[in-house]
């Protein structure tokens, strides 16, 4: 019968793309950068004074009632810790980019970067919501045993840096969430006309929070636009259907690299191209670190 | 029977069960990989998670969901999705060309002569605070023009900060929404909406003093000023 093979074969795919052992080579720049994005994305929630969600700000409890989920939670809301649970975060994320108790760093990270997300929903961008995803598979990861303190501390134990399962779980997640939010970004930018007539990228480039000065340039030409945008839309469908073929897997991710970053820039979400660009490195294959 | 040795400190295999001809494992899993259990584990909580992120996209996205979908959502996912900011639709739209999809911001006028006019965020400022403030003001407008609960106690805490920020006791808030042109009209520059507008001010003194605000109708609802005619008295 030539159907039996077939479940055997199937569970060992799925395991080695979930479980095979992996070194945490691969692991090191998200760990680095996601630390990073996290610093610079705190200090935007932190500015005025906490004028925008410290207490006394804009978001007051009132707001938050009206707005939150009913399941969701933050550790914002135990009251009168705003001051020490910023430095809790800034230090778990210090902690975090630089490998140090990174089994303690990691989770802590996600679980404040959570709290605080939820203590101001109506503020939270693109960017904080896919380094909350980030930050999650780090957790389920070892990204610790590689360049960090803690393999330093090792070494010096005489501990050696050994392959594990969880740095393959975590680099799967990393890679289904790329092309999950790829494809999902480019299904719900194709519900509106602009992105099939060509003129979203003028759009983008003429807003306030644009970080590209390039309206002025595409104000005068309608080619050139059109080939901006519809240039983002295949970019995007690339970039998730491609990361999963062997052939195409460091192409795609060597063009989410760069190509994240871009359009992030040109719509004024700049943290949200560079954690999508933080994805796209989880997705290169192992070889290339 | 032979006794199986431990797991190491992930839960990997121990190396008699790693594949090898004594210890024979299911889809020959290899060296390194999970013992069966804490696989079987694994997997169930991968299937699972993965199902609750096919769920958040199919259900968070403006196009609405069916009730069966969004019911298995909230019943099943939400309750542990939802404090680790996972339930998430990822539907990243970035523009769809639509008056919404402008720049808002809020500007505070202070009541009185020489008063300075506060701009949040300021003009051309592109940080990532600005961009916060861009996102509260485009909150603050999508609430008031859906009539959502939330436009009410956002509207008395804008105002609050504001009498705050320009140090005063009475204010006019407005926010303002910079509506992108047409490419072909990119000249003209953007049209300046005002979305809400409203009066913040402190009434009463000492320990009662309280906000009021008071909102302020949009100028075409106003009774238009119409001419006396010539001749009436």
């Amino acid at each position: 019968m030539s159907a039996a093979p077939a479940a055997p074969l199937r569970a060992s795919a799925w395991d080695r793309f979930w479980f095979a052992p992996a070194a945490a080579t691969r692991l090191v720049p998200v760990r680095v950068g996601a630390a990073l994005l996290g610093l610079a994305l705190l200090w935007t929630w932190a500015a005025d004074d906490g004028l925008l969600v410290g207490p006394g700000g804009v978001v007051t409890p009132e707001v938050l009632a009206a707005w939150r989920a009913p399941t969701a939670l933050s550790l914002h809301d135990l009251g009168g810790a705003w001051t020490v649970l910023l430095v809790a975060h800034a230090a778990a994320l210090l902690f975090l980019g630089l490998g140090a108790a990174t089994a303690v760093a990691a989770p802590a990270a996600a679980i404040l970067h959570a709290s605080l997300l939820h203590r101001g929903p109506l503020l939270a961008g693109p960017g904080d919501d896919v380094l909350a995803v980030i930050l999650w598979c780090l957790v389920v990861a070892r990204s610790g045993d590689e360049r960090s303190v803690d393999r330093l501390l090792a070494d010096r134990a005489g501990r050696a840096p050994s392959p594990s399962w969880r740095n393959r779980t975590a680099l799967g997640l990393l890679r289904v969430h790329a092309s999950v939010l790829a494809a999902a970004a480019v299904v719900a930018q194709l519900k509106a006309d602009v992105w099939w007539n060509g003129t979203a990228a003028w759009h983008l480039a003429a807003r306030e929070g644009s970080r590209l000065d390039v309206a002025g340039i595409l104000a005068g030409s309608e080619i050139l636009t059109n080939v901006v945008t519809h240039a983002i839309t295949l970019f995007e469908i690339a970039f998730a259907a491609g990361v999963w073929p062997r052939r195409t897997r460091r192409a795609a991710a060597l063009a989410g690299l760069v190509g994240w970053p871009l359009v992030g820039l040109l719509a004024g979400e700049p943290a949200w191209g560079a954690a999508l660009a933080i994805l796209a490195v989880a997705c290169l294959p192992e070889r290339e670190g | 029977m032979a006794r199986t040795p431990p797991a190491d400190r992930d839960g990997t295999a121990p190396r008699a069960a790693r594949g090898t001809a004594a210890a024979p494992v299911a889809a020959e899993p290899g060296a390194g990989m999970p013992g069966d259990t804490l696989r079987a584990v694994a997997t169930a909580l991968l299937a699972l998670y993965l199902v609750g992120l096919a769920l958040c996209v199919a259900t968070n996205t403006s196009s609405g969901t069916s009730m069966l979908l969004g019911g298995l959502q909230d019943r099943l996912f939400a309750p542990w999705m939802v404090p680790a900011w996972l339930d998430l639709g990822h539907d990243t739209h970035l523009t769809y060309g639509l008056p919404e999809d402008g720049d808002h911001h809020v500007e505070i006028v202070p009541q009185g002569a020489g008063a300075r006019a506060i701009r949040l965020p300021e003009a051309r400022d592109r940080s990532g605070r600005a961009a916060r403030w861009r996102r509260l003001a485009r909150a603050w407008a999508t609430a008031e023009e859906q009539g959502d609960e939330v436009a009410g106690p956002l509207a008395e805490a804008i105002g609050a900060v504001s009498l705050d920020l320009a140090g005063a006791d009475d204010v006019v808030v407005r926010l303002r929404r910079s509506i992108v042109p047409e490419r072909a009209a990119a000249a003209a520059g953007p049209t300046v909406d005002t979305v809400v507008a409203g009066r913040a001010r402190v009434v009463g003194e000492g320990d009662e003093a309280e906000l009021e605000w008071i909102p302020m109708p949009p100028a075409e609802e106003l009774a238009p000023l119409v001419g006396r005619p010539e001749g009436a008295r």
